[in-house]
């Protein structure tokens, strides 16, 4: 019994140290750029592949380490330049989209260079052994552990001692005066998403080493934990980091050795939004809320908390023209999709149902994260939530379609309210980050939860059933059942906008702070909004379910989340006719590029990646 | 309709002293207010000043539940303050400018004054609740005459608010808030507090950044509110001891988080206490003395 406990606590601190060095890495970069970088995972993928490639080509392991850790900082200087410095004037979520983008392209760009698969990684030390007690080390833990601690030490004496950490540390804490006593603080930020990539190079050949493998979807799961770590301790605090990838790597392997392997990554998403509702600040952290959401300092700016607003006062650069089409128009619009079926093309219906789904879910995600300014980047959970309402309570048992509909709509909507609930107390950045873990936990249910969902094997043989005594199994009444819902939605959403509803939405995105002091149960609104959005995800997932005929957790993954989240900065943030429109281009776009279907989610990050940087409004302006 | 709703306010409304007993707020090592003792009688126009880190902009975070107070107790008339959350507050009757002037950029100037009015329209605080959120839902998709004509009327009310600022913000309703000028974005502030019929105005520096001409345009509207609206409290904070003057018939001045003065403008900004505090000569001497 106690030696289950050591052996835990011994991996804990062992693993635990892995997740100090990548949370050492967001909280750098936090700290100096407040940004969370979403790339980080994607930072310590690249740096175990560099060192995997480099000890193919005959390197020692030291030598690859290294060369490949320099190579990961100079990447990480990259996505600085790329994500960061550019969009100093855009809205402030655009740093923030612009490191998911990075990360999207560098996950797919390194399946296309090393293949999907996983491969072995070369350990040299695993052989060798020591016990402790009745628990053991391997050679790697303890490289792992010494060097580690070797790197957080180096790390905190020259930020403490040298004149460059000194400055970084005087970047964070304040750039405008940093900048006025003559530190360069573009280049502060540079060194610290150097450090960043450094950092995070380091932590994948340590995982690499430490799993014996290496894989290009590593930087997701490692990248959440280290950001969970980085949270937990206090996100701009060093030391905080230190703390909180220890007690996360402790708290994660005591829970996969009592509780089971498969508990692991849920218990440390649970954690993540555990830590964000109760001590958002993290245990050791002093900054108040508003440190997290880049509140617009005093300095002549307009207060506001809005993502959408620019940091640099510009705000009537992204809100010139907008599009605004009368509801009537874009239900003829609707009605004249009607008519595909008479083309006699199956494959023409097929995708055009795909594209109503699509339409649906932009258009529930822009009510949310464009309208209300809840950032989603799990809204993808919802998505699956519907179908596999659908699925179940159809295929198993035998709900008739007009019943599915009303539990995928309100069952999803309650879901939506009650998994937004960790995110509304929080702003700007850390919403994005619970509500990603929220996204996550969606994942893992789906995948792990067998009994109800059939895990990996999915659900097949979902029957259309009959609506209103009408047999729905003809692929064209699922397309027109999915038009049908599509309008009914866009009326819902268009009728609440234009509301003292969507008012109020808005006027909580705009500034938090004032709709408090205004008196606007701000609570309630976003819990409308979040409810509103559910209800027309669940929708969605119903029609999505019926149309495929399967479901399997693979349709709802962090990267359909991240497509949705391009449809709306696409279709311009809390504009719902963009947001259909966008959502329809965006869902034929693998249908022109179906040659090139690895190429897909590159073309995804690209596509965000240049939105953000030269039409930050989308195409039909925000809203 | 408008006055049934203006009848059910004032059955509501129980405008009362605002009582502040023992108020102390510490960040850190730092007493931004320290036993803060004092009480507004409703329809009083009291003016704060002290120099800068006195503790004047706390007390109305304090006031208006931004900050919570580590002791002590804040009552408005029949209700404790103490600790609730701030909409809730501002439902009660408390309205407020922020010292940093925050409208909601991205709202029209009409849109910004209207989300002032929503406690009216759903009620709450002061009101019976009238809308909750499911029937304000349902009266939104399927246009309910109840809900709309209330709507209606508070769009009324917006317009007469706006138009209280002469043509500084109403022929400006459509622009968006982040198009207005400094001193315009402080008004449009004060029209949002003033479109909600509070019981309670706290003003943080209204007229900081303004021109001569325009700190006088806003002395008078505020004299004239004071005037139309007896049983209105307004609590502001000012610098300009000019405006002070002209408007307050009390004044308390703070220092290091603590009430120096509470007098009439005249006593207090001739008190000896008031120059030291500004100027720091004594505090120095005895420093080194």
């Amino acid at each position: 019994m106690i030696e289950l406990f050591l052996s835990q606590l011994l991996n804990g601190l062992v693993i635990g140290s892995v997740y100090a060095l990548i949370a050492l890495g967001f909280s750098l970069v936090f700290g100096v750029a407040n940004l969370i970088n979403f790339a980080q995972g994607a930072l310590l993928m690249l740096g175990a592949f560099f060192a995997f490639t480099l000890i193919q080509w005959g390197l020692p392991i030291v030598v690859a380490g290294l060369l490949s850790v320099l190579a990961t900082a100079a990447v990480g200087m990259l996505v600085e330049r790329l994500a960061l410095r550019p969009l100093r004037n855009a809205p402030a979520i655009a740093p923030l989209l612009s490191t998911l983008a990075i990360a999207v392209i560098a996950d797919a760009g390194a399946e296309l260079i090393w293949s999907a698969e996983s491969q072995p990684f070369p350990s040299p030390l695993q052989s060798f052994v020591v016990f402790v007690g009745g628990a053991f080390l391997t050679g790697v833990d303890i490289a792992t552990f010494i060097v580690s601690l070797a790197v957080m030490g180096g790390l905190m004496i020259f930020l403490s001692r040298s004149w460059t950490g000194r400055a970084l540390r005087a970047t964070a804490q304040d750039p405008e005066a940093a900048a006025q006593m003559g530190i360069d603080v573009a280049l502060m930020r540079q060194i610290a998403f150097g450090l960043a990539g450094a950092l995070g190079a380091l932590a994948g050949i340590l995982v690499a080493m430490y799993y014996q493998s290496v894989f290009p979807q590593m930087g997701v799961p490692f990248g959440i934990k280290g950001f969970a770590a980085a949270l937990l301790g206090g996100l701009a605090s060093i030391p905080g980091a230190v703390l909180g990838g220890f007690l996360l790597g402790i708290f994660e392997n005591l829970a996969s050795g009592y509780v089971g392997e498969g508990s692991r990554d849920l218990i440390a998403y649970s954690l993540l939004i555990l830590v964000l509702m109760v001590r958002p600040q993290g245990l050791l952290g002093t900054g108040k809320l508003e440190a997290l959401g880049g509140v617009g300092g005093a300095s002549g700016a307009i207060p506001t908390t809005s993502i959408i607003a620019s940091l640099g006062g510009a705000t009537a650069r992204t809100r010139n023209w907008v599009l605004r089409p009368k509801l009537w128009m874009m239900l003829a619009a609707i009605a004249l999709a009607a008519v595909l079926p008479w083309l006699g093309s199956a494959y023409i219906v097929q995708v055009a149902a795909g594209c109503a789904v699509f339409a649906m879910l932009a258009l529930s995600l822009t009510l949310l994260s464009g309208s209300a300014g809840i950032i989603s980047i799990g809204h993808a959970a919802l998505f699956g939530f519907g179908a596999y309402l659908c699925a179940i309570l159809g295929r198993n048992h035998g709900w008739p379609v007009e019943g599915i509909l009303a539990a995928a709509a309100f069952g999803t909507a309650l879901m939506a309210a009650v998994a937004t609930l960790p995110a509304i107390r929080l702003t700007g950045h850390a919403v994005a980050l619970a509500t990603l873990a929220v996204g996550q936990v969606g994942y893992l249910l789906f995948l792990n939860w067998i009994e109800l969902t059939r895990g990996p094997m999915g659900i097949a043989g979902i029957s259309r059933g009959t609506l209103l005594g009408i047999p729905m199994q003809p692929l064209d009444r699922q397309y027109w059942l999915a038009l049908l819902l599509l309008a009914v939605c866009y009326v819902i959403a268009h009728r609440l906008l234009e509301s003292p509803i969507g008012r109020s939405w808005r006027a909580i995105r705009e500034d938090r702070p004032a709709a408090h002091a205004a008196g606007v149960p701000v609570r309630r609104y976003l819990v409308l909004a979040a409810a509103t959005s559910g209800l027309i995800a669940g929708l969605a997932g119903a029609q999505f379910a019926w149309l495929q005929a399967f479901v399997s957790p693979d349709s709802f993954v962090l990267e359909t989340s991240i497509v949705l989240i391009s449809m709306v900065v696409l279709g311009g943030m809390g504009n719902i006719a963009g947001a259909v429109i966008a959502g329809v281009l965006l869902a034929i776009l693998p249908e022109a590029l179906r040659a090139f279907d690895d190429w897909r989610m590159i073309v995804y990050g690209l596509i965000l990646l240049a939105l953000l940087r030269f039409r930050p409004q989308g195409l039909g302006g925000v809203r | 309709m408008s006055a049934a709703l203006t009848q059910a306010l004032a059955a509501h409304r129980h405008p009362g002293a605002l009582v502040l007993e023992g108020v102390t707020r510490r960040f850190g090592g730092l007493v931004a207010t320290n036993e803060v003792t004092f009480t507004v009688p409703g329809g009083e126009l009291l003016a704060i000043v002290g120099p800068n880190g006195a503790g004047k902009s706390t007390l109305v975070q304090l006031i208006t539940g931004f900050v919570r107070p580590d002791a002590g107790r804040i009552r408005l008339g029949p209700h404790d303050l103490t600790r609730l959350p701030p909409e809730r507050i501002s439902a009660l009757g408390v309205a407020r400018s922020f010292q940093t002037s925050r409208v909601f950029p991205g709202l029209t100037v009409l849109e910004s004054v209207l989300v002032g009015t929503q406690v009216q329209l759903i009620g709450g605080g002061r009101l019976p609740r009238a809308f909750n959120t499911l029937a304000e839902t349902a009266s939104v998709l399927f246009g309910l005459p109840a809900y709309a004509a209330r709507r209606r009327l508070l769009e009324d009310r917006a317009e007469a608010t706006l138009k209280l600022f002469g043509d500084r913000l109403w022929p400006r309703r459509d622009a968006p808030a982040f198009s207005l000028s400094y001193a315009n974005r402080r008004r449009l502030e004060i029209a949002r507090a003033l479109v909600a019929e509070p019981d309670l105005l706290l003003l943080d520096e209204p007229t900081a950044g303004m021109n001569p001409t325009e700190t006088g345009e806003l002395a008078d509207l505020i004299a004239q509110l004071h005037a139309d609206r007896p049983a209105l409290t307004i609590v502001m904070i000012e610098h300009k001891l000019q405006v002070v003057r002209q408007l307050a018939s009390r004044v308390i001045v703070m220092n290091h988080g603590s009430v120096l003065v509470d007098a009439t403008p005249e006593e207090a900004l001739a008190d000896p206490r008031v120059v030291t505090a500004y100027l720091g000569r004594a505090e120095t001497s005895h420093a080194h003395g």
